[in-house]
Order: structure tokens, then C-alpha cells, then sequence
């Protein structure tokens, strides 16, 4: 009769290893520590007092493509007008797709136009797991006091094609204007969607 | 002639404009076509189309749950008015991981089917399918593409199948979920996605898959569970869990096939908890084994073995006449199998009418304690050579007849069975509700094999020479050492005693113990008969003593309604009595909570209370965490308790819960050390 404890407290190890950070909306984000393409330091606690935009990223994913089309673009002059700190953030372990040099990722920026404040390495995929990023693109807004405020899907529609783009709820930049606006995202939590983070 | 010749000649026309698929269209690691099961179809008739993809080896497509990441294939018909078409029917899925995510898709070649219907007044003479397919291809990156399939079928006045593809539908076909007509519910309380389905027949489950996208952790572990008929499912719920429909489509695979159920979403009130490691395919042979062993055991406890140990000394006694000997060692042994069974099937009559009880059951009863107690003592007055019972405990065999013999021994089994069971329930209590609450079959086996451990030293003194030659010769030291033997008996009577006052209260008690009085009297008188010291008015007192005290615990005060918490328990501010509207309420405020479920005849409960939870350390704990410590009592019995029990597929105390807000419900060993809730506080506190 002992067998059934014993499969209970090997259920109970397992259940704890899979006690992995879960990151909770409402709940202070997991800070990091992440290198940038110019190698530069960066702290979420750096930037205390700002309101963040996480984006895991990765050049050569369709979903990505469709969204810096413009779209991406469009949302980074928009919250850099508004001071809002965006990190482009690379999970791509070496060797797997979107993993890219610091030289490459500026070379990336400026042929996209794009406007991410800073586009972070995370080789070891640490970051990705804290957050739990799935996907990308993967957004995430964490207002000024470092509090996680919504994360999820760039918009309503799962699709790799640009038109669905003006067709879809913005659901990631409804969220960062309600947090800009000191309000709560609704919702706050969505469907990401696109290609797995190459971890 | 010429028109056959022209007939041909529209034959080979018609067949490429007229075929029953569209064609191949090729995309990157990718083949599509689109075909129909019909190469002419007649009007009011239902058929399928199949959209066949096969992609490069090593890429896949995605099912409409793709998982974490990746797209379901998405089909866009363009359809003339009086042809409808339904939803894809989506082929078992197979799980895909990419560590540490998972998806859910197809490898390899894929057929993915829908009926179309056409209206019976459908009038035009052919039918043309336009469809625009999108799909997401991928291997470790992905390629989305899309393509579009055009397929012209004639309408004729009699449908012919494409008979060419009939191998590519039936095995399509054959790939399908069989649809499961169970009832199921599902839940996503307590941080886990929780399923219970009532199976029409026992089917040996491997893996889930939740069609609702994002509900569960897609690489979360699944927990799967069967108890008789009923299904229990869990995994951890998704990150980006957000609400799910009131009704899910659910698939369930086996070894051989895969089956599709349809969960409605459980009330508020009906939460659904599936606790970890509840494993129920732990193979028969070795519950039975187990069971055995478990019985074994029971020979060693106070209350059986001084009873016990007297029937082995008689049979070491009597070890000149074998074959008598193995005939009592088996007639014993059927009397404590019987014995089993019979309380076993009297437990789940009882359940079969509706009654909340579990094992343990024997003793929530204060009467049936009590007699306990007499029995306990008067068994101890014998040993002490009070007075004798015929039972053949002492039984040498040779002044009985071989009749008399036999039937002392089956009752000395039937006794055996009465005297331990107050120790199984403390000690076994869960193990046999566990066995209780499977199929009546196993239950019952499960109890024959408790019996059959519990006979299995007098069976091998009996069977086996070897053994009996083990036991120290019989001699006068015999007479000692049952007189010794009467002290734990009357210590286990003093357990039950005290399990009765707990019940019935101090005065109830008294009571009983001057019952206990008038059993010594009545068992003082009988001896003296015995004796013949003492004639038939000590036979009639000795009688009317016994009734005075079976009548006793009748007329004792009704139990007072119970305080939760009784100054035997030193950690009265600690907890507060449970009750599941309280735990509901906690729960919902989103905070910790410790559940105990324990009774006072529970001495692994005592135990776990004093040595790992009433301790400074686990006070400590529980205060840094801010846990709520509630505590239910099931020293009587108590429907609410056996109910709360149930959800967690037990039946018997103790049970120890830990809910974590925001994680599924945590059981903790049956047997704690004092770390035990320290440390699994600690590890589910660590979290952001």
C-alpha cells in the first residue's frame, strides 16, 4: 500500500519542477538582466519610473515579417513618442533561426526602419522562459512601476498575412494606450500567436 | 459506329475536365490536392471532400488546437447556392515538441475531411468547389502558405464514387477520433485545467488533447487517472489562459485508438479536483500483493496479536497430528477470507444505498466502539484466565472432536477479522477505501487477498514443516506468556475507550466503563461456572449482567454536537474547523490553505499532527506564509468530509491538502516528516 504514496511524492516532485515562473498580469514583472546590440547592460529595474515594452522577436518568421511590414514600426514611433522604453528581445539560442550578431540586429533596425529603444540578446533563453514567451512576435507592457499589465498577441487575428492586420482588434496597442492612460488593460491577457521562440 | 466512337471521344474530353480532384498544387515542402469521394453526384446527396496535404518528411501542419505557437489550417469555401459544406473533421493529432513548447499537429501526410451536402432541388448540372486554403507548414521554422483548389463535379441522375480514392477516404476516415458518447465535465479551478468523463466501458487513456486553445499548459504533464469507469483528467492550465466556452471538444487517445468527447463546463459549485499521482494503472496483481502484505502486517497489531500468537502456540502444540492441522490452518484461513469479503460487501451495500461512508466507517459509530471495547476486554479476561471461550484459541485438539475443532477455527478467523478491524482503519484506512471505491470485483478481490495475508503465517506453520519446527517447544511458559499477552488488549480496549469519549463525551464514558464493570462481572461468574464453583443463578446474573451493558451505550446521552476543536488538541488558535463553503471562500480570496482531514481513531493522523504539524517549525511556516489552517473531523461520521474526500479519490483519513492560489491543489504524503510542509510551502512560494 506504500506504492500509492510513493507515486504520490513523485508526482509532487515533478509537479514542483514544473513550478516554473509563471509571469501573472498584475504582479511585478520578473526582472532580467540582458545585453544589447551595442553591448550595453541592461535592467528592467533600469527603467523604474518608465513604462516597458517587451517584443520577442525574430527576423525570419513569417509572423514577424507581416508585422514590420509597418505595423511594428508604426506601434515603436508611437511609444517612443510617448517615452515608453521598447525592447526587441531575441531568444534564438546560436545556430537557430533569428539568432543574429549585434552588427546584423543594428543592420536589421536600420533597413526596417524600426525604433526599439534597444534590441536585447537572450542566447540562454532565460528571459523568454521567465516571461514565458511562446511566441513571435510576443508583446508585453509593464508600466511604471514595474508592475506586468498585459501580455499576449499582437492583435485578434492569427494569420502570417498583412491584410489581416487593418482587420484585426489591436489587442497590444490597446493595451500599452491604456496603461500610457493609467488605466488597465482589457484584456490584459490574449492568444499569442506566430512562430515558436527558437529557445 | 460513329456515335460510340463519338461517345469515347467525349469520354476522354470529359474525364480531365471532370475529375474527382482538383489536382496537385505545389507550395514550399508542401503537396496539396483537393479531391471528392464522388466523380458524379446527384442531387440531396452527401459526400466528402478530402484536402490531402503532404508535406517534405520531418515538416508538419497544425491541428485546430495548434498549441503553443504554430496556426491551424484554415479552408474558406466558395460554394454554388444549394451546396453547403461543414467544418473540417480533424484527424487525430499528434503532439509535437519543441522544447520547452509543445504543438499538437500532423507529420507526415495528412487528409483533412468535410461533408458537403447538396440541396435535393439542386438543379444545375454541375457543381463547381472553389477553395482557398491557408495553412502554416513547418519543420523547426516555418513557411505559411496558401493555395487555392478548384474541383468541377458532375450532377448526374445517380452518384458515382471515385472509386480511385476510396483507399485515401477509408484510411481518412480511419484516422478520425470515433466520437465517445460520454458525459464529461471540465474545470478550471485551483490553477489546473481538471476533467471528469463517465466512460461507457474502461478504457486504458495515454494522452489528451484539449481542442480550446490556450486553456492548457500544452507542455504541462498530464495527470490521468481512472477510477472504475470514471475518467480523471488534469494538466496545468496555460499562461495565457483567458476563458473558455461553456463546451470543449476533448480527444482521448489509447494504445489502439482515439476517441473524441464533448465536456460541458462544470457549475461554480461542482469544482472538479483531481489530485496528483493518482495512478490507476498500478497492475492488479500487485494491489492484490499489497493487499497481502497489508495483512501480513496485521498479525503484528496489539489488538490481533495476542490473539494470534496463542493460535500459533496451539498449533505448534498440536504439530503430531498434521493432517488435522492443516484443516484448521485452512478452515481459519476461510473464516478470516470470508470475513473480509463479508465487510468489504457490507461497505459497498452500504455506499450502493447512498450512504457517505468509507472504511473506517466501523468505528464512526459510537456503539459499534463500544462493543468493541467489550469484546477488546473480555478477550483480555480470557487471557488472563478469567474465565474460557470455546473458540479454540487454546484448543490442543485433542479433547474435541474433529467437528468441533473445525468450527473453533473458522471462528477464531471470524474473531481475528473483528478484533483488527479497528486497526485497519487507522493504518489502512485510505489503502482500502482505495480498493473500496473501485469496481465491486476488485474490491472484493482486494479483500480476499487482505484476508489471505493475514492467514498466510498459519497456512505456512501448517503447510510447511519447516516453519512449525521454528516455534520454541510448548511447555508451562505457555500459560505465562498468555497471561502477558492480555495487557495489549487491554491497552487496545483503553484506545477504543478513550475514541469513545472523544465521540459520546465524558459521561457517555462513564457509562461505558460501568458496562466495562458489569463485562468483568459477567465474565468473573462465567468462569466460576467453568469451574463449577458457581451454579445456574451466576449463569442467569452473568447473563443479565451482559445485556446491562450491551444496553448501556444505548442509554448513554446523545453525543454533544462536537467542538471542532477539543482541548485535546493543543493547537486550538491554530486552526479553524473546515467547511466547504469556508475553504470555497479562502480560496476565492486567493488565499493559502492548509486542509487536515483527520479523526481521533486515526493514529497516523495523531501522529502526523504531533510530529510534523502541531510543531514550532510548521507554526512557523505557516504563520511566514500566511496559511490558513482549517481542519475537518471524521471521528464521526460526516457526509460533507467523506464527500470532500471523494474529490480527491479518497476514503479514509488523513488527507492533507495545500492550495496554492494560482496552482493546482496540492496533496501531501499520507506520512509526513516534520520538513514535509515547510518545504513544499517553500516551493510554492517561489514564484513571482
Amino acid at each position: 500500500m506504500k506504492l500509492r504514496q510513493l507515486v504520490l511524492a513523485a508526482s509532487a516532485a515533478l509537479l514542483s519542477l514544473g513550478l516554473s515562473a509563471a509571469p501573472q498580469v498584475g504582479a511585478p514583472a520578473p526582472d532580467f538582466s540582458v545585453v544589447d546590440s551595442k553591448g550595453v547592460s541592461h535592467q528592467l529595474s533600469d527603467f523604474a519610473g518608465k513604462n516597458v515594452v517587451l517584443e520577442w522577436t525574430n527576423h525570419d518568421c513569417p509572423f514577424v515579417k507581416k508585422h514590420y511590414e509597418g505595423n511594428m514600426q508604426a506601434l515603436q514611433a508611437e511609444m517612443k513618442a510617448q517615452d515608453v522604453v521598447w525592447l526587441s528581445v531575441i531568444s534564438s539560442a546560436p545556430g537557430k533561426q533569428g539568432h543574429v550578431s549585434g552588427t546584423k540586429a543594428d543592420e536589421l533596425t536600420a533597413s526596417r526602419s524600426a525604433m526599439p529603444t534597444a534590441v536585447v540578446f537572450d542566447e540562454s533563453g532565460t528571459v523568454g522562459k521567465a516571461y514565458d514567451a511562446k511566441t513571435t512576435p510576443h508583446m508585453y507592457v509593464i508600466d511604471k512601476a514595474g508592475v506586468l499589465q498585459y501580455m499576449g498577441g499582437i492583435d485578434s487575428i492569427p494569420s502570417a498575412k498583412v491584410a489581416d492586420i487593418a482587420k484585426a482588434t489591436p489587442y497590444f496597442a490597446n493595451a500599452a494606450k491604456a496603461v500610457l492612460n493609467g488605466e488597465t488593460p482589457n484584456p490584459a491577457i490574449t492568444k499569442p500567436y506566430g512562430c515558436s521562440v527558437k529557445y | 459506329m460513329r456515335s460510340v466512337i463519338f461517345l469515347l471521344l467525349c469520354c476522354n474530353l470529359l474525364i480531365p475536365a471532370h475529375s474527382a480532384s482538383s489536382g496537385w498544387q505545389t507550395a514550399k515542402h508542401l503537396q496539396a490536392e483537393l479531391v471528392s469521394d464522388y466523380r458524379q453526384v446527384t442531387a440531396g446527396q452527401q459526400l466528402q471532400l478530402a484536402l490531402h496535404f503532404v508535406p517534405d518528411p520531418h515538416w508538419h501542419t497544425y491541428w485546430q488546437n495548434p498549441g503553443d505557437s504554430g496556426l491551424a489550417t484554415s479552408l474558406s469555401w466558395q460554394l454554388p447556392e444549394g451546396v453547403t459544406v461543414g467544418e473540417i473533421q480533424w484527424p487525430t493529432p499528434q503532439a509535437i515538441p519543441i522544447p520547452p513548447l509543445m504543438n499538437y499537429g500532423f507529420a507526415g501526410a495528412t487528409v483533412l475531411l468535410s461533408d458537403l451536402s447538396i440541396a435535393p432541388d439542386y438543379a444545375a448540372g454541375s457543381i463547381n468547389i472553389q477553395l482557398q486554403a491557408d495553412w502554416l507548414v513547418c519543420e523547426e521554422v516555418c513557411i505559411p502558405a496558401e493555395a487555392q483548389f478548384s474541383l468541377t463535379l458532375p450532377v448526374g441522375d445517380k452518384a458515382i464514387a471515385a472509386s480511385e480514392y476510396a483507399a485515401l477516404f477509408q484510411q481518412a476516415r480511419q484516422q478520425l477520433p470515433q466520437p465517445l458518447y460520454a458525459s464529461g465535465r471540465f474545470d478550471t479551478s485551483g490553477g489546473a485545467f481538471s476533467a471528469t468523463i463517465e466512460l461507457p466501458q474502461p478504457l486504458e487513456i495515454n494522452a489528451f488533447f484539449v481542442a480550446a486553445p490556450e486553456l492548457v499548459d500544452h507542455a504541462g504533464a498530464q495527470q490521468i487517472s481512472l477510477q472504475g469507469n470514471q475518467l480523471l483528467l488534469q494538466q496545468p492550465l496555460n499562461t495565457y489562459f483567458s476563458g473558455v466556452a461553456s463546451q470543449i471538444e476533448l480527444v482521448l487517445v489509447t494504445a489502439k485508438a482515439a476517441y473524441t468527447v464533448q465536456l460541458q463546463q462544470a457549475g461554480p459549485a461542482a469544482e472538479i479536483l483531481v489530485t496528483q499521482g493518482q495512478q490507476s494503472d498500478t497492475a492488479l496483481w500487485l494491489v492484490l500483493l499489497m493487499a497481502a502484505g497489508g495483512g501480513l502486517i496485521l498479525n503484528l497489531m496489539p489488538c490481533v496479536f495476542p490473539v494470534l500468537s496463542l493460535k500459533a502456540l496451539s498449533i505448534a502444540a498440536n504439530s503430531s497430528k498434521q493432517a488435522q492441522q492443516r484443516r484448521d490452518a485452512l478452515v481459519y484461513s476461510a473464516g478470516v477470507v470470508l470475513s473480509f469479503v463479508a465487510l468489504a460487501l457490507l461497505l459497498i451495500l452500504l455506499r450502493a444505498a447512498g450512504e457517505a461512508v468509507g472504511w473506517g466507517f466501523q468505528l464512526q459509530n459510537p456503539y459499534l466502539v463500544a462493543l468493541l471495547v467489550y469484546l477488546l476486554f473480555a478477550l483480555g479476561l480470557s487471557l488472563s484466565g478469567v474465565v474460557q471461550f470455546g473458540l479454540g484459541l487454546m484448543n490442543t485438539g485433542g479433547g474435541l472432536t474433529a467437528a468441533k475443532g473445525g468450527k473453533g477455527s473458522f471462528f477464531t478467523g471470524v474473531l481475528a477479522v473483528v478484533v483488527a478491524s479497528p486497526c485497519t482503519a487507522p493504518f489502512m484506512g485510505s489503502a482500502l477505501g482505495y480498493a473500496v471505491s473501485q469496481s465491486a470485483p476488485v474490491a472484493l478481490l482486494v479483500f480476499a487477498a487482505l484476508g489471505l495475508g493475514m492467514a498466510l503465517p498459519f497456512l505456512l506453520l501448517a503447510f510447511v514443516p519447516g516453519f512449525a519446527g521454528l516455534l520454541p517447544k510448548p511447555g508451562a511458559w505457555m500459560d505465562t506468556l498468555k497471561q502477558w499477552l492480555a495487557y495489549p488488549l487491554y491497552l487496545s480496549a483503553v484506545w477504543l475507550l478513550w475514541v469513545y469519549g472523544r465521540q459520546a463525551g465524558v459521561d457517555a464514558q462513564a457509562l461505558l466503563l460501568i458496562g466495562v464493570v458489569c463485562i468483568a462481572a459477567a465474565c468473573w461468574l462465567w468462569g466460576r461456572r467453568q469451574l463449577a464453583q458457581a451454579g445456574t443463578v451466576s449463569v442467569a446474573l452473568a447473563l443479565l449482567l451482559l445485556l446491562l451493558a450491551l444496553a448501556l451505550p444505548y442509554l448513554a446521552p446523545s453525543p454533544q454536537p462536537r467542538q471542532a476543536l477539543g482541548p485535546s488538541h493543543d493547537n486550538a488558535q491554530l486552526s479553524q474547523a473546515w467547511s466547504a463553503a469556508k475553504l470555497q471562500q479562502l480560496r476565492q480570496q486567493g488565499k493559502p490553505v492548509l486542509v487536515n482531514m483527520t479523526a481521533d481513531w486515526c493514529i497516523t493522523c495523531l501522529v502526523n499532527e504531533r510530529v510534523a504539524l502541531n510543531t514550532e517549525s510548521s507554526k512557523a511556516a505557516l504563520a511566514l506564509y500566511d496559511v490558513t489552517y482549517l481542519k475537518g473531523d471524521w471521528t464521526l461520521r460526516d457526509a460533507a468530509i467523506t464527500e470532500y474526500l471523494r474529490l480527491y479519490q479518497r476514503d479514509g483519513v488523513p488527507l492533507y491538502v495545500l492550495y496554492w492560489p494560482g496552482q493546482p491543489p496540492q496533496v501531501l504524503p499520507q506520512i509526513l516528516t516534520p520538513d514535509t510542509l515547510q518545504q513544499t510551502l517553500q516551493q510554492l512560494s517561489r514564484q513571482p
